[in-house]
């Protein structure tokens, strides 16, 4: 049985795990790691994403209150600057823009963001809005090395023109923060309980030790 | 003491009427258990609790749960922003999904080390196997559920297996779905199997299976029958009371189990992918195929058999022959009693080549459940065929090397071990 286990480590070791594809499409992902407990961050990030991607992306399967708490933004502010439709603060964040204006005025309807950081990794969307670049053969003068071809137009390139590189990295990682946000509200909730829960079992196992080597005394 | 004879005198009333002081001593508080059972033996006990706490979790979930294809996706979402704590109980209820089949397979495979089949078992293990059936369409149906991308198209790949079979198989699946194409009617189905059906079932197969056990008692990992000696009260004398030596033991293990898998829940719930795949975050699509679809890693060996068979032959088409594999790879369980002719039951006293074969398996097993995972390539292809044959040969040749091989004697009293 030894032998056999060795035999199948070892054959396991061997086998190569090639890739056919990148995960960020045509290139290797950046580096990138989401800091959700960044609240300041989440902030910058939210306002951005509100001001650059929320006139086509929808996050409407969060709602707006939701955002503002966890944010800590008040939410008279946060109604005041942030909600531009007569939505209710208590609403999902659904965008005004229909999804047959959509296809007429871009081709295809552009995709719900809520849970894009679960769908792909924080990694790719950082690295996607890094990757614009010119192409002349695109309808919009633009191409994406994650998503190529994509039929987005580079909507982020005023401010990267006048922002300094290391500016716009943060701007980016900003959005991405807050998408990885977005796409599990819970988080950090759940890692805090975690916590306790974790703690609270060790003790509990820690007793149920001591009475079960109490009784095993019992059959020697 | 007045309380005392009053919870006496209410027991008294209940026991002229019902066995219940009988009922709790048989099968719990007084259940012989054997002295020498080890670790392997927890697992029985984990997968109740388990059980449980999937019904629970599952009641909840199914609160706020709305089983319509345009709903579904979202009411989930709903369940993990919007309801109290819904995140947990929803993370529980994914990541018991994969601790049950993590336990059903320690939980079997005890079986098939030490015996635990064997005569007077069959029906034990006959129960077992139904159980493990029954939870395989359990995982299914609950997996279609959140109707994401991944739960789509796994509902179509499986469904469309069935339509294979020769002359009945597109009306069967057609029949199955309830439409031409997975779509909310399918969902529906298969929510009303997964929230009532197979609930009953799986309780009703689990009761069985434990009455069946406590009638026959306990195998132990030497194998040896505890009933052959008795004491003056008719207790096998190498057994103790369930209580306390064993419910201590389990709560014990219990803790453990618990803290392996909050540490999941709370900090890994969607397990790498392997709890919850990224691709189900998209909802379900019918125009749009993701690129790799794969089913869970608790049904990747038996995945992996079914891309073994690429071959058509004797005029059955390839899909209908690896289905037909798939399919006798589960089903291959039930006949185990029979097909071992071992005097012995527990592998520590059967000969080398049942170990050599339980090895074999063992490999297979796991080599086509990661094989099952990867993108197929024309060695895995390959890789995939040996170890199908690897995981048949334990099954079919137990026959032949389980008469052939010396055996070991088997001691008369654990005490002896």
């Amino acid at each position: 049985m030894r032998l056999l286990a060795l035999l199948a480590i070892s054959f396991f070791s061997g086998l190569s795990f090639t890739a056919s594809e990148y995960k960020c499409g045509s290139i290797e992902c950046y580096e990138f790691r989401a800091d959700i407990r960044d609240k300041e961050s989440l902030q910058r990030g939210l306002a951005a994403y509100m001001n650059y991607c929320y006139g086509c992306h929808s996050l409407k399967y969060s709602r707006y209150k939701r955002v503002a708490e966890d944010l800590a933004i008040p939410l008279d502010i946060y109604e005041q600057n942030l909600i531009f439709d007569d939505s209710k603060i208590g609403d999902l964040m659904h965008i005004s823009l229909k999804e047959s204006k959509a296809i007429e005025l871009l081709g295809a309807k552009p995709p719900d963001l809520t849970l894009e950081a679960r769908l792909r990794s924080p990694e790719w969307i950082y690295t996607y809005l890094d990757t614009f670049y010119e192409d002349s053969s695109r309808p919009y003068g633009v191409n994406n090395k994650v998503y190529v071809n994509v039929s987005m137009p580079h909507v982020l390139e005023d401010i990267q023109s006048e922002l300094t590189e290391e500016e716009y990295d943060r701007y980016i990682a900003d959005i991405t923060n807050f998408l990885t946000y977005v796409s599990d509200p819970s988080a950090e909730t759940r890692k805090q309980l975690g916590i306790y829960v974790i703690l609270f079992l060790l003790i509990f196992t820690a007793f149920a030790y001591l009475v079960y080597r109490e009784f095993k005394k019992d059959l020697k | 003491m007045a309380t005392d004879t009053r919870t006496k005198r209410l027991l008294n009333w209940v026991d002229f009427r019902f066995p219940l002081t009988e009922v709790f001593e048989r099968h719990l508080s007084k259940y012989p258990a054997p002295t020498n059972l080890n670790i392997w033996y927890l697992f029985g006990f984990l997968l109740i609790v388990v059980l449980a706490m999937q019904i629970v979790t599952g009641l909840w979930l199914m609160m706020n749960y709305t089983n319509s294809a345009e709903e579904a996706f979202s009411s989930v979402e709903y369940i993990m922003r919007d309801v109290e704590y819904g995140w947990l109980i929803r993370y529980m209820h994914a990541a018991g999904a994969s601790a049950f089949f993590a336990l059903i397979y320690l939980h079997m495979f005890r079986g098939m080390m030490y015996g635990s089949y064997q005569k007077p078992r069959e029906l034990i293990w006959l129960g077992g196997w139904f159980t493990y059936l029954i939870l395989m369409a359990e995982g299914f149906t609950g997996y279609v559920l959140p109707w994401g991308q991944m739960s789509f198209w796994a509902a179509q790949v499986i469904i469309s297996l069935f339509s294979s079979i020769p002359v009945v198989g597109e009306d069967l699946a057609t029949w199955i779905r309830g439409d031409y194409l997975v779509s909310g009617i399918t969902l529906s189905r298969l929510f009303a199997f997964h929230v009532v059906l197979l609930p009953i079932l799986l309780i009703a197969i689990v009761f069985f299976h434990i009455l069946a056990l406590h009638e026959i008692g306990s195998n132990n990992p030497d194998g040896i029958d505890v009933k052959k000696h008795l004491d003056e009260d008719g207790v096998p004398l190498d057994t103790k009371p369930f209580f306390p030596y064993d419910i201590s033991h389990d709560i014990f293990a219990l803790g453990v189990f618990l803290i392996i898998f909050c540490s999941v829940v709370f900090f890994f719930p969607t397990g790498g992918g392997y709890i919850i795949e990224y691709v189900n975050y998209e909802p379900a699509n019918p125009l749009s195929t993701p690129a790799h679809i794969v089913p869970s890693w608790y049904y990747t060996p038996f995945y992996a058999m079914l891309r073994a068979v690429d071959f058509p032959l004797f005029g059955l088409t390839a899909k209908f022959l690896g289905f037909a594999t798939m399919m006798a790879a589960v089903a291959i369980f039930a006949v185990l009693p029979w097909l071992d002719r071992s005097p012995v039951k527990s592998i520590k006293y059967k000969g080398i080549l049942s170990k050599t074969f339980l090895g074999i398996f063992v490999v297979s097993f796991f080599a086509l459940c990661y094989l099952g995972m990867v993108p197929p390539t024309e060695t895995k292809a390959l890789l995939s065929k040996i170890f199908t044959i690897g995981y048949f040969s334990y099954f079919l040749l137990m026959p032949i090397y389980t008469r052939i091989e010396k055996c070991k004697p088997v001691p008369e009293r654990v005490a002896q071990v």
